[in-house]
């Protein structure tokens, strides 16, 4: 394997943990605050299809960036509304959210798909760093939303863990009643939250279709929202492992394109032999194994979720 | 400061979730409609082709009756576990996974009688999707794994071995490099009944009305639903959870996986990657708004079946099929807002309000 190739899987690999990390991270906050949203997928969809959009009418990355967190924003208010707002079942308002979410992206870029794009995001390399070997053109040499995804990361740490807004965010997942008790607007605290879940998801979303695969394709999500999820509860509800679980996802993630093109054997077995059907199934095998060993890992202790995670709260029924 | 307040209504409507359905559908072809008006289209123009290609006549009725015979297996399949709250989004993939072991026993076995080639196949489907979910129904019972992501994610991974198989080892021969798999024989179509319904429609439909019964008329069922509702309860009643959990879903599993061999011996004529078509994840809405009941199964996947048909058609008007989708999702949301406000009551509540209230 040359030097060049083992740099380019660590470039994508930074790529596409920068993808389901800003997803994963959008819907830590809504179960932080007590809010399952299973409709990240969709909020990527759409996000992915109004970013590529918004790209071919304006021409600027950064006004189709804006967009897509918008529509994601708005996307989550609908999961806000029947979930929180009204308190109906969240797994079914979030599974309902998937599949429509999908379904519109469809129908929404119908006439869009395989269109060549006006524009997309570039690489910025940062003066002074890029320049380190090996590791410049990993970390220094991205496109701008791989550093927005790290500056987000830090914010949200502080947010959770330094601010009364986060503790109110943290104590409303904990125990609605109590934070109700206290004076803070359960309603609101959930509503930002799912919103504010549903604006990074959306923003990841069209990070795909501006940068990683631009252009718009049905289906171009392709369950990535779904590992989102899953890295929410490897991360155990924190940032900051979050990060180092999107890492992990977004090696295997990168991977799997290029192991094609890697001549080496590995048990025996010469990798680029092996089918790419197969190695596509790699990133969800790993969420399940990667499952299985986190709750192996906590069968004896409680578990790290928020306690409310999933529990609507109506205050006449407290 | 006024603002809305729901209030538990002290009698709550007879019958709302079929009410929150029908509601459900109206509110879902309004926002439909508008979402067609926005896009230049006439929505009275194409509801009419939905209607007349769905309903409209006994050819229109089979070809819905086709499509809601994979839903209702689907839709009881998904059922099977949410009557003990555990939640199977990946129908889709065991659906696949029953195929494709349905497709391998088809292969192995030469020169099997129709009926009996039927019978095993329709068993080997049963099987596959069984096997899909074993890891985790195992995972779910044993470490407390949400079943949720587990599935979902296996959907992806026989979604890949079908693509797998098809460019390699069963690859046709006969089919001229073209990478697809050879057909299943002749002798294992479902026999038909009328127009495009074939017997898979009274399987499902037999299936329907067991798992009514055993879920409702019968201490395993009765078990089933204490396990799901208060866990700790049907623990001091001797139930084992660990057990129940673990057949919930593998019967789930086995049930989706008959979909998929019904499904390919009845109406596709070889496995697919696209032989699942979103049946698995349809099934699930479908539950959802029977709430989980069998006898609420079958009418929902009636309808939806007329949803998916009325969507093919009106690709001719030059509308995207996307919209039975939406239109899907749209049922299923407006559903769970009216049955909402059928069990609750908006009060404004403020500071003058609040005594003159009780």
């Amino acid at each position: 394997m040359s030097e060049a190739a083992l740099v380019g899987l660590f470039v994508a690999t930074v790529q596409f943990a920068t993808l389901v990390y800003l997803a994963a991270l959008g819907e830590l906050f809504a179960e932080r605050a007590g809010v399952l949203n299973l409709g990240v997928e969709g909020m990527m969809a759409m996000g992915a299809v109004s970013g590529f959009m918004v790209g071919l009418e304006t021409g600027s990355p950064w006004a189709a960036f804006a967009a897509a967190i918008v529509v994601g924003a708005l996307v989550g208010g609908l999961h806000a509304l029947i979930s929180v707002v009204l308190g109906a079942d969240q797994v079914v308002s979030g599974l309902a959210l998937t599949i429509g979410g999908v379904g519109l992206a469809a129908y929404v870029g119908r006439n869009v798909g395989g269109r060549i794009p006006e524009t997309q995001f570039t690489d910025m390399s940062i003066a002074g760093l890029a320049d380190i070997r090996w590791f410049g053109e990993i970390f220094f040499d991205q496109p701008p939303v791989v550093y927005l995804a790290v500056g987000l990361g830090l914010v949200s740490w502080f947010v959770l863990a330094r601010t009364r807004l986060g503790l109110a965010l943290r104590a409303v997942g904990e125990s609605a009643p109590t934070t109700d008790a206290v004076g803070h607007s359960v309603m609101g605290l959930r509503v930002g939250a799912v919103m504010v879940g549903g604006a990074f998801a959306g923003g990841a979303g069209s990070f795909l279709s501006l940068y990683m695969a631009p252009g718009w394709v049905e289906g171009m999500v392709a369950g990535r929202g779904w590992i989102a999820v899953a890295l929410v509860i490897f991360g155990a509800w924190h940032p900051g492992r979050l990060a180092f679980g999107a890492l992990l996802f977004g090696f295997t993630l990168a991977l799997q394109p290029r192991l094609q093109s890697f001549d080496i054997g590995l048990l025996g077995v010469q990798v680029n032999e092996i089918s790419p059907a197969l190695l596509g199934m790699m990133p969800f095998l790993l969420t399940v194994v990667v499952l299985v060993i986190i709750s192996w890992r906590y069968r004896h202790r409680p578990s790290p979720a928020p306690a409310d995670l999933g529990i609507a709260y109506r205050r006449e029924e407290r | 400061m006024m603002r809305p307040v729901l209030v538990r209504r002290d009698r709550v409507l007879p019958a709302t979730q079929a009410l929150g359905f029908v509601v459900g559908i109206v509110g879902a072809l309004v926002l439909g409609a508008i979402l067609l008006l926005v896009s230049d289209n006439n929505p009275v123009e194409v509801y009419e082709r939905m209607f007349d290609s769905a309903l409209g006549g006994i050819d229109s009725l089979s070809r819905t009756l086709e499509r809601a015979t994979p839903l209702a297996l689907t839709g009881l399949a998904v059922a099977v576990a949410g009557s003990m709250g555990l939640w199977n989004i990946g129908a889709e993939g065991q659906m696949m996974a029953g195929a494709t072991l349905a497709t391998g026993v088809a292969m192995m076995t030469d020169g099997l009688s129709g009926p009996l080639l039927i019978a095993v196949m329709l068993a080997s489907g049963v099987v596959g999707g069984m096997v899909l979910m074993l890891g985790p129904a195992l995972a779910r019972s044993y470490l407390g794994v949400s079943e949720i992501i587990t599935t979902l994610m296996l959907v992806y991974v026989s979604i890949r071995v079908v693509e797998w198989l098809e460019v390699g080892h069963w690859k046709d021969a006969g089919s001229l490099g073209f990478p697809r798999i050879e057909e299943v024989p002749a002798q294992a179509a479902l026999p038909g009944l009328f127009g495009r319904v074939n017997i898979g429609a009274l399987i499902a439909l037999g299936l329907l009305v067991v798992f009514s019964l055993a879920v409702s008329r019968t201490a395993w069922g009765y078990e089933l639903r204490l396990a799901g509702s208060s866990p700790n309860t049907a623990r001091y009643a001797g139930v084992s959870l660990r057990r129940k959990i673990l057949a919930a879903l593998l019967l789930s599993g086995g049930i989706a996986g008959l979909a998929g061999a019904v499904q390919l011996t009845g109406t596709e004529v070889r496995l697919t990657p696209g032989l699942s078509n979103g049946f698995g994840f349809s099934g699930i809405i479908v539950a959802a708004l029977a709430l989980m009941r069998p006898s609420g199964v079958a009418v929902v996947a009636f309808v939806f079946g007329a949803v998916q048909v009325g969507g093919q058609s009106i690709q001719t008007l030059g509308v995207s099929s996307a919209i039975s989708t939406i239109l899907q999702a749209m049922i299923l949301f407006s559903a769970l807002a009216a049955v909402v406000f059928f069990n609750y009551r908006v009060r404004w509540a403020g500071a003058a309000s609040e005594h003159s209230d009780v």
